[in-house]
């Protein structure tokens, strides 16, 4: 199958369970953050719990991906400063607009004017991001 | 016919949910040899925008093609929102978003605003963070790497402060 179609068929799938576990939910992402519900918490716990313990098993077993081909697990470099920063203006980002980025693109399918704000506010956001970027680098 | 009520149209229950996204995480990996992400995608959405652009970070390698692979992933996730809508029987197009729209009184554009603002918040806290939920949270703790841990820990905790916030000062305590 086409490499693209295969893509589109992984979102298709990601966005489709992220809809119908209610992760597209604002009232779901409020309370969890509240901690009057705790629905998505367990989703997303047991979500790192079995793509942890597949993988684990996968190492283990070799790892190799179809056809015998290699596979490279893409590790994400440490950096406190950014981390932490980052991970704040984030934390602020997904309490005001109880999305995240992956599923506001949920949001959107599903028809929700709102969260077409929250992801033209994302593009927006990345290309600040840049902007910021470039100047660093002079 | 309980098991297509179960998939196509109740909510579905967490464990279920959790399971079918944590094993997209390997089974990404064994087809396509990707690792999980989403918000990198962003900066493709960038450059649909403003493709000759030539700020330095929109023509690294990551940006060479607009239409890579993360394109097409964000389009599957539109796509599968949208079926996921469809087949539950929801209306095509809503303006109100839970709990904030009912609580807080304000003319539309402000809404707009308010979640125009979320969005460039968790545009930009990606890129500084290196990944979002699905990149830092779900595929880089599956794999123990500390940087997603670690940015992770600062999601959840500025999430909750800025939750409690918003409901203490915009939606008066209530929810």
């Amino acid at each position: 199958m086409n490499k693209n179609l295969q893509y589109l068929l992984f979102g298709g799938v990601f966005g489709f369970v992220l809809s119908r576990v209610g992760a597209s939910d604002y009232n779901l992402i409020f309370r969890m953050f509240t901690g009057e519900d705790l629905k998505l918490a367990y989703v997303i716990l047991t979500a790192i719990l079995t793509a942890g313990v597949a993988m684990a098993v996968w190492k283990r077993t070799g790892m190799k991906g179809r056809g015998g081909t290699d596979v490279t697990i893409r590790k994400k470099p440490l950096n406190v400063r950014k981390n932490i920063l980052g991970g704040a203006i984030f934390g602020l980002g997904w309490a005001i607009s109880g999305a995240c980025p992956g599923t506001v693109l949920a949001q959107v399918g599903e028809g929700k004017l709102l969260g077409l704000a929250t992801m033209l506010g994302m593009i927006l956001g990345t290309f600040f991001y840049a902007l910021v970027a470039e100047r660093q680098e002079k | 016919m309980d098991i297509l009520r179960m998939l196509f149209v109740e909510p579905w229950p967490w464990w279920l949910g959790g399971i079918a996204i944590g094993l997209l995480v390997p089974l990404l990996y064994y087809f396509l040899n990707t690792a999980l992400g989403v918000s990198t995608g962003y900066g493709n959405l960038v450059k649909l925008f403003l493709p000759r652009s030539k700020l330095k970070w929109l023509n690294t390698d990551t940006y060479a093609k607009i239409f890579n692979w993360r394109f097409y992933f964000i389009a599957g996730m539109i796509l599968g929102g949208f079926l996921s809508a469809r087949v539950s029987g929801g209306a095509f197009l809503s303006t109100e978003m839970g709990l904030f729209t009912q609580q807080v009184r304000w003319p539309f554009a402000g809404y707009a605003v308010w979640f125009l603002t979320g969005g460039i918040l968790l545009g930009f806290g990606s890129r500084v963070a290196g990944g979002c939920t699905s990149g830092h949270s779900i595929h880089g703790i599956a794999n123990l790497h500390p940087s997603s841990i670690l940015s992770t820990i600062f999601f959840l905790l500025f999430g909750t402060i800025g939750v409690a916030f918003i409901r203490a000062l915009l939606m008066g305590g209530v929810s």
